[in-house]
């Protein structure tokens, strides 16, 4: 049996397996069961700050339609926001408790905002109850024509320096690949001294039907297909820089578990892969890994994480091919 | 068992179209509308409400509104044009018959006017000094709706034909139908527990109201203060009721005293829960528990309820010479401007928003400017700091600016980064709203309640997921005001009213 | 109006009053306590219900004079009554077969230990209880904490009687030579907060009653707020009963002594125009 133990953001992990953030890991009997079946760690689901003002939002509509709710002169309306903020937050400081009593396996908080004032206020009562880490999950859509490249980089890094100057905790932060120059975004990230980067998030992609016209959901879950741009860009960037690198997107089982490591990343992330096989694939996909590093010979993932990167791997440029060429697809 | 039939009541509360055009065409209503001219009625100015001076006023605790005087009640009233289709009617929360009890005013039957208020009010002298008439009844009349002039006095009228009743010693006691002997409870003395008294006793029903206080009265006794609404006139109001027969128990918390089941054993057939939005509301900020720093309910409480200021009476209250309250609704003005009778140097209201969207009453809103209360809009306080006995001695604001509006339209608080000054401070009273009392829901777990702990009802009956139980008021909109409650205990009585038959048919 | 229906001097600051009050008689369980208010111009003040006798309709409280209020309920005769008594408030103590349970009760806070040892010995549990107090005659209800407890250690500061020493020292002698499952401490909050440290070093789950100001006791005014596990809660009507090891006692010390100054100069008048 080989030594799946890792470490992740300074934290000790049995295996390199973390569930992420996502309906999974959202309640504690939920992750109970997950670190039953021998999950590494968990990220909780992501407090919302758009969430929670979307509550405001909806409970102030409920209100001004049907006054049966509130007044519109009352002072509790007046501070809905702070109201409903205080609820889900305490809801929230409970589960990280709650959580922490009840499992042995690292727990990262995490937390999504818009406003970066709210982001260290989050941070520092993440860190106060108990969590081990905390990942930001800062999802910018660039679709903002007035909004430079430069400016959005920059709410990333001003967030980053402000949560980690107030948290003794480990941070990381999950990006997108949106950026002009992912690989510059990446260095910058990584230069603000932050113990982690995760790569990616995933975007939920609205959708509409045709027959009546109307919004719907779509790709709620990730196909493995999808993990080829995690990989590619791993294995670019893990090379270069000192942070640690989880992997997110597209894994589902232990071949694309084992091509992350081999790209570079510490850890990898799962959510779509336990919704669709169940809690049972935490041990097939370890159950993968642990036979493969045995024919290969290997004992510790140490051995051969980023084997495939860029920076060892025999042919680099193979990483940097976007055509889809004549020339190189006899090259496999 | 002989039940009343609600139709000769309902006339009254429910003032329908017939009804009000038939009341229109009386002879003296008539008479009065040829008495002067539109024209002349239009064009004069709306009555100026005589007011004690603001720097005599902000040292005492009499009301700030002295009253109209009788000359000038007449002139207002014949402001009132006695529409063929008034508007006013449907802006006030109990449909009060505003016409006619103006145009008895203009008629010069003062008395005769505070009984039509009572056909529908219980408690006309409160509403008439409470009630946010800029955005009912007032907002609704003709004046403001088609010439862009400043309505009728409605509310000062209100309060004119209670208090000249109040004061004549000829207090008119509503008819009360022969008693049915079947007992309902009413769980809070509230504006809208007194409500739903006030109705069901006239329908001859046996009503007990349950109070946890000592006071009968509720937020009307402790929450607004003496300058604004004397106790002693909720009183008069409260002995109107015992006079009918309603009969008052305090120092009684149904759900610790008695559960709903023991009373129903006792023969209680229905319940009213009025039992109001206790619950304070902090903003948990860093520092918030230092000593002097009260939630007003807290600090209304012991000023209002337990007479703090008066030496003669034993409970302390802490008040000092630099007092913050944080909030802009009625509450907040209550507490600053109770904190500059108390003696504050300044009295300061710390408001996330603009003065234009504080939530209080105009009318509150331009008494406390005119009382030195200071007002500091666009700021909101981070956290607190105190001396090293505990006590709050310094706040830290944080300037706002107004960002994109929010789904009700209002421009949404934004902190400005970086702008965090000091404050020096030595009483804080957080005002930021309250939450619906716990105790019934907790006692009673099959009751629905949404998650804000306000009790489920049906919106016309107000009857609740138990089919016995009823509920109105704070307890069910989760802070709102006094005219709303007594609003909602009269559709409450009438939806027991109805319940009570069925059982009683079904027996 | 509630009347007095028996007077019983504990000791020369301690009475204990039998009030008539049937509906609250009827109700009360160990734990829960009433808001008090002498007549028109007094305040409103807690106390926790010492008895109860559902039968002849009475509930039982034990004052100690500390101040205006509490002097003036001392000096009440049998015949008088009470303007407003409200209850029974707060949640009763959760009692249950733990074993062995440690009660410490720091003067006053005898009295509303009383029932709660009472309620553990009945359900089954070996209880071993120590009284501490400043001096001899501060130490009340011996006999009746004697007859519901499998041992009783009294602990004066004075050693005017029992063993000189702190509550704590006695507390100690227990749980170093053998397993308890469960302590309950109440008395003044500096001798609960040590007596919490004291619980645990030694693993045990404690529970500690308390007593903050308050106005209501309804839940409406939040005077008697605290910090327990970080989060704000209210005395009068989450409590008056929490997990003392997570009790933020300094904070609540601190805000206990809100109005010290006044209420003493107020209580130094007071006993002025008694004496004359």
């Amino acid at each position: 049996m080989a030594d799946l133990t890792t470490k992740y953001l300074g934290l000790s992990l049995s295996n390199p397996l973390i569930i992420g953030s996502s309906g999974l890991t959202d309640s504690v009997d939920n992750i109970g069961e997950l670190e039953r079946a021998g999950a590494g760690a968990v990220v909780l689901k992501s407090l919302f700050e758009e969430q929670i003002m979307m509550e405001v939002d909806a409970s102030l509509r409920e209100a001004y339609q049907n006054d049966m709710i509130y007044s519109a002169k009352s002072e509790t309306l007046d501070y809905i926001d702070i109201h409903i903020k205080e609820r889900t937050l305490s809801a929230y400081i409970e589960l990280i408790k709650e959580v922490k009593n009840k499992v042995m396996i690292p727990v990262i908080a995490s937390v999504n905002c818009i406003s970066s004032a709210e982001w260290v206020s989050f941070a520092n009562q993440f860190e106060e109850a108990g969590a081990d880490a905390l990942e930001l999950n800062i999802a910018i859509l660039p679709s903002d024509e007035n909004t430079g490249p430069e400016s959005i980089e920059n709410t990333y890094l001003d967030i980053i320096n402000r949560v980690r100057s107030q948290v003794k905790i480990p941070v990381s932060v999950k990006i997108s690949p949106c950026f002009t120059n992912l690989a510059m975004m990446v260095r910058k990230i990584a230069d603000t001294g932050i113990n982690g980067l995760v790569l990616f998030n995933r975007f939920y992609t609205p959708d509409f039907d045709i027959n009546n016209f109307s919004e719907k959901s779509s790709n709620t879950f990730s196909t493995p297909s999808e993990a080829g741009n995690v990989r590619r860009w791993m294995g670019i960037v893990s090379p270069r820089l000192k942070c640690d690198l989880a992997a997110s997107t597209g894994i589902h089982n232990s071949e694309d578990l084992i091509k992350q490591l081999l790209a570079g990343a510490r850890a990898v992330q799962v959510v779509s892969t336990i919704y669709k096989n169940g809690r049972d694939q935490i041990q097939k996909m370890l159950g993968g890994l642990n036979q493969w590093m045995d024919e290969k010979g290997y004992n510790k993932i140490d051995q051969f994480r980023g084997k495939m990167s860029q920076a060892e791997t025999s042919n680099p440029a193979a990483y940097e091919r976007i055509q889809f060429m004549k020339y190189f697809s006899e090259i496999q | 068992m002989k039940l009343s039939l609600p139709e000769k009541q309902n006339r009254n509360m429910e003032t329908t179209q017939d009804i009000l055009k038939s009341e229109r065409q009386q002879s003296w209503r008539e008479d009065l509308r040829k008495s002067m001219k539109a024209k002349e009625r239009t064009s004069r100015e709306r009555v100026k409400m005589l007011e004690q001076d603001p720097h005599i006023r902000n040292k005492n605790h009499t009301e700030v509104n002295v009253g109209l005087t009788e000359e000038m009640a007449i002139k207002e009233a014949q402001r009132c044009l006695d529409c063929v289709d008034p508007t006013c009617i449907s802006g006030c929360p109990v449909n009060i018959n505003i016409p006619k009890f103006i145009k008895r005013i203009e008629q010069g039957e003062f008395l005769e006017s505070a009984k039509v208020l009572k056909e529908t009010n219980a408690l006309p002298a409160v509403c008439g000094r409470v009630c946010p008439q800029e955005v009912q009844c007032e907002a609704s009349c003709f004046y403001v709706q088609k010439l862009k002039k400043d309505p009728v006095a409605i509310g000062h009228l209100e309060r004119f034909a209670a208090d000249y009743e109040r004061n004549s010693g000829n207090i008119s006691v509503p008819e009360v139908e022969e008693r049915n002997g079947i007992k309902v409870a009413i769980i809070g003395s509230g504006p809208a527990g007194l409500a739903v008294a006030g109705d069901m006793i006239k329908w001859g029903y046996d009503v007990t109201v349950f109070e946890a206080l000592h006071e009968i009265g509720g937020v009307l006794k402790y929450g607004i203060p003496e300058f604004r609404l004397p106790n002693e006139i909720v009183d008069v109001e409260i002995e109107n009721l015992r006079q009918m027969g309603v009969k008052f128990e305090t120092n009684f918390i149904v759900g610790k005293t008695s559960s709903v089941d023991d009373l129903r054993k006792e023969g209680f057939e229905a319940f009213f829960v009025g039992s109001g939005a206790g619950l304070p509301k902090f903003m948990n900020i860093p520092g918030e528990n230092y000593r002097r720093i009260f939630s007003s309910n807290e600090y209304l409480t012991r000023v209002n309820l337990m007479n703090a200021a008066n030496p003669d009476y034993d409970t302390p209250v802490f008040s000092g010479k630099n007092v913050a309250v944080i909030g802009g609704g009625n509450t907040a003005m209550d507490s600053v401007r109770t904190s500059k009778r108390l003696g504050a140097d300044r009295s300061m209201i710390i408001y996330r928003r603009s003065i234009e969207e504080m939530p209080a009453r105009v009318e509150e809103i331009k008494h406390a400017q005119e009382e030195d209360v200071e007002f500091m809009n666009l700021n909101s306080p981070v956290e607190y700091f105190a001396d090293e006995n505990g006590n709050v001695n310094k706040m830290r604001v944080q300037k706002m600016e107004l960002g994109e509006p929010d789904s009700s339209g209002r421009r949404r608080p934004v902190p400005v980064e970086g702008s965090e000054y000091d404050v020096e401070v030595d009483t804080v009273v957080v005002a930021i709203g309250v939450s619906p009392n716990p105790l019934i829901p907790a006692s009673m777990p099959e009751l629905d309640v949404t998650d804000w702990g306000t009790i489920k009802v049906d919106k016309d009956s107000m009857q609740a997921s138990i089919e016995d139980i009823f509920a109105g008021g704070d307890i069910v909109r989760g802070g709102a005001t006094v005219i709303l409650a007594m609003g909602d205990g009269r559709k409450a009585a009438k939806g027991m009213h109805e319940y009570l038959k069925e059982k009683v048919r079904n027996k | 109006m509630n009347k007095i229906v028996e007077k019983e001097q504990l000791n020369n600051n301690v009475v204990r009053l039998e009030i008539e009050a049937p509906r609250i008689a009827m109700k009360r369980k160990a734990g829960h306590f009433v808001i008090v208010k002498i007549n028109k111009k007094g305040e409103r003040i807690p106390l926790t219900i010492a008895d109860a006798d559902p039968d002849k309709g009475t509930i039982t409280l034990v004052i100690q004079r500390v101040g205006v209020t509490s002097h003036k309920l001392c000096m009440m005769n049998e015949g008088d009554t009470l303007a407003d008594v409200v209850g029974p408030l707060g949640h009763a103590t959760e009692i249950a077969n733990h074993g062995t349970v440690l009660c410490a009760g720091g003067g006053v806070g005898i009295a509303p230990l009383l029932p709660i040892a009472r309620a553990f010995k009945k359900a089954g549990n070996r209880v071993l209880t120590v009284l501490a107090a400043r001096s001899r005659d501060l130490i009340i209800l011996e006999k009746e904490m004697r007859d519901c407890s499998d041992e009783v250690i009294i602990m004066t500061d004075d050693g005017s009687y029992g063993k000189q020493g702190l509550v704590t020292h006695g507390m100690g002698e227990i749980l170093d030579r053998e397993k308890v499952n469960l302590a309950v401490t109440i008395g003044p909050a500096i001798m609960m907060k040590f007596a919490s440290l004291t619980t645990e070093k030694y693993n045990v789950p404690t529970i500690a009653s308390l007593n903050t100001i308050m106005v209501d006791g309804t839940g409406m005014c939040g005077a008697c707020r605290i910090t327990v596990d970080g989060k704000t809660k209210f005395v009068c009507v989450d409590g008056p009963e929490f997990d003392a090891h997570k009790i933020d006692f300094d904070e609540m010390i601190m805000r206990l002594g809100a109005y010290e100054d006044q209420e003493r100069e107020d209580y130094e008048k007071y006993l002025e125009t008694v004496e004359n």
